[in-house]
């Protein structure tokens, strides 16, 4: 239970905050490479530094475990650079992250409703249907 | 006379708008994120604080499982009770628009090529297990796989950036 609190009042407020603040965790490298725009890019940076800083905090009161970093197989690797890539190349022609379209479809963007329905749909479509195919395509 | 009410509603809404920039959202949402696998019990898998792809997942797998008793996967952190940061988000983010007055109908693209969209990017996030947020999340944590995920996604918004200015410029 809560969790499921936690996460309901976390996201009131990165939405509210997103909202505010038109972050989108794509648009920052986009505007970067675009126009030489650093303020979306700038919250980016933001968020890894202090979660890098809080990760330690709590790995130094014993609340999050360290993590080195250890040695996955090559197909793991591949798969995760294959699929952020699509991530990355994706939310840029969908014109934003996914957090950035929750933002606008709350906001009353038709289009981003869309993406919103593809993007649960593909949640069982992964599961259903393309997790198992990978399974036994894949060694 | 509708006009004059429509604008003096905006200019209230303009007054009543909080300024909020992407540097304090950053770190806002570090700390929240952190905070949330920390003391709130959001894990495992660990660094599982904010994720828009996986916490998706979670609440419509779950959903499905409990009306029609299928066995979708679902993250450890939401067997019980499902995570529902993205139902939260959407109301945040109602909440900001319409104390802003920035709530608008518009269709600027064709839904069903960003359906297409979400659909690509919904598989791919699995597939590298976290969207943008959680690939820069675990790298943070100190997980390799997540810093080569985040170097993919910065690969992909590159070439995806280089396409559309290509396309733009034919």
């Amino acid at each position: 239970m809560t969790v499921a609190i936690a996460t309901l009042v976390i996201g009131v407020i990165l939405g509210y905050l997103g909202q505010r603040s038109r972050m989108c965790f794509v648009g920052g490298i986009r505007d970067f490479i675009l126009v030489r725009d650093v303020y979306l890019l700038k919250g980016m940076v933001a968020f890894g530094l202090t979660a890098c800083l809080a990760f330690s905090l709590a790995g130094l009161i014993g609340l999050a475990p360290p993590r080195l970093f250890g040695i996955s197989d090559v197909l793991t690797i591949s798969l995760t650079i294959v699929g952020g890539a699509g991530v990355g190349f994706f939310s840029t022609l969908a014109n934003g992250c996914p957090l950035r379209q929750h933002v606008l479809a709350a906001q009353g963007v038709k289009s981003s409703i869309g993406f919103l329905a593809g993007f649960f749909a593909g949640a069982v479509i992964f599961h259903a249907w393309v997790a198992p195919l990978l399974f036994r395509l894949l060694p | 006379m509708a006009t004059t009410t429509t604008q003096t509603r905006a200019g209230r809404a303009q007054r009543r708008a909080v300024p909020v920039t992407a540097l304090q959202m950053g770190i806002v949402t570090g700390v929240l994120a952190v905070m949330a696998g920390a003391f709130f019990g959001v894990r495992p898998p660990e660094a599982y604080g904010v994720c828009m792809a996986c916490h998706g997942r979670d609440l419509v797998n779950w959903t499905i499982n409990l009306l029609a008793h299928t066995h979708l996967e679902v993250a450890q952190a939401s067997l019980v009770y499902p995570v529902l940061t993205t139902v939260g988000v959407l109301l945040g983010a109602v909440l900001g628009a319409s104390t802003s007055g920035e709530f608008r109908w518009q269709n600027p693209e064709n839904p069903l090529k960003t359906f297409i969209y979400g659909v690509l990017v919904m598989n791919c996030a699995l597939l590298a297990g976290g969207c943008s947020i959680r690939l820069l999340l675990r790298a943070s944590s100190g997980e390799a796989l997540g810093l080569i995920g985040f170097g993919g996604m910065a690969i992909g918004v590159a070439v995806g950036t280089s396409w559309l200015r290509w396309r733009a410029s034919r």
